[in-house]
């Protein structure tokens, strides 16, 4: 892929919400991208980023809601929301099919994220012209 | 812009050991962008990759250190973007 | 289209490397070119004899041995780190070759790190 032209982006994210700054460093960075007139293919959340999904975030009201402002921008921009089944059925994080699966009380996936397999991010190392990847920092 | 073969993105503070890593593979013709943590890197004093360094200036401020800064050329996140289509390739650490 | 995984966190104290070691499986699973790279204090996934009964988890040695199997294209572990943690020929569990970080990292199109 030529470099410099446009390009579609596969985002990531591996670090937590109010546990690292990941999904800040994300949201900043696809703001600019879509502003430059790249395409976001998807966002993927992976490993402890699946949290960043939760419907049940409620941070005090003076911090910023990370869950819900990108909740908000994947719903403007029509960019599809996907967390790892595995990672997030681990971590307690279930759409309402996993709830009725497993029997489990509640249901917690944020609209409009969407639950599904590895899969997912394979398509997207193979579609996405850059893959990139937002890791807990340290 | 210089033509970038991989643009390294570093978000790890310098005693990571990924840092550290990060900083052992880099070669003639890369690029480093200090994000995060990672832009602590050049509150030390030492720091000479031999590449090109970038760092992210909204996380240099919130850091209190985006004034004064040698070494490093300043991004924002838009810059950001531009390095990663600019590079032929991208390695997170 | 040929993707490097990187695990460089150690095994059982943090799940990074195995959710990593899926990434892999699942890209090996859709046909796709992936090798394994530990370095760091991720080498420690290589040692044999784990025993991981008394802290209730499952042998990430067994998990690791499955790659073959899934058509993970070849397991490198760094020299350096190697030595750094007394891994040998002798101790290290069979199908891994010894490289060096820095003359693998460029010939991946891709590169993911765990976690």
């Amino acid at each position: 892929m030529a470099a410099d032209s446009l390009h579609n982006f596969t985002l990531v994210i591996t670090g937590a919400p109010y546990s690292s700054q990941a999904p800040q460093t994300a949201l900043s960075f696809a703001r600019a991208a879509l502003a430059k007139g790249h395409t976001l293919d998807r966002v993927f959340l992976y490993g402890d980023g699946v949290h960043l999904a939760s419907a049940l975030c409620a941070p005090p009201s003076d911090e910023p809601h990370w869950p819900a402002q990108w909740a908000a921008f994947l719903k403007d921009n029509a960019v599809p929301g996907v967390a790892c089944i595995a990672s997030a059925l681990r971590r307690g994080l279930v759409n309402d099919a996993e709830q009725k699966r497993y029997e489990l009380p509640a249901c917690n996936l944020l609209e409009p994220f969407m639950i599904a397999g590895l899969g997912e991010w394979v398509e997207a190392t193979m579609a996405s012209s850059r893959v990139i990847y937002f890791h807990a920092g340290a | 812009m210089a033509p970038i073969n991989t643009l390294h993105i570093l978000n790890k503070a310098p005693e990571h050991p990924r840092s550290l890593a990060c900083m052992s593979v880099l070669q003639s013709g890369d690029a480093l962008l200090l994000t995060e943590n990672a832009v602590l890197a050049l509150a030390v004093n030492s720091i000479d990759p031999g590449v090109p360094v970038f760092a992210l200036a909204p996380d240099l401020a919130a850091r209190g250190l985006e004034s004064g800064i040698q070494g490093a050329s300043l991004v924002d996140y838009a810059g950001m973007v531009d390095l990663t289509t600019h590079a032929q390739k991208l390695i997170n650490w | 289209m040929s993707t490097l995984m990187v695990i460089d966190q150690p095994p059982y104290g943090t799940w990074a490397g195995r959710e990593a070691l899926d990434m892999a499986f699942s890209l090996a699973a859709f046909d796709q070119s992936v090798t394994l790279l530990f370095t760091g204090s991720g080498v420690n996934w290589l040692r044999m004899s784990q025993q991981p009964g008394g802290v209730e988890q499952k042998s990430l040695e067994k998990n690791l041995s499955a790659a073959p199997v899934f058509g993970v294209e070849a397991i490198y572990a760094d020299a350096a780190a190697c030595a750094r943690y007394g891994l040998t020929v002798e101790n290290m569990i069979a199908g891994v070759a010894i490289a060096s970080s820095s003359e693998l990292l460029p010939k991946y199109t891709h590169t993911a790190f765990a976690g």
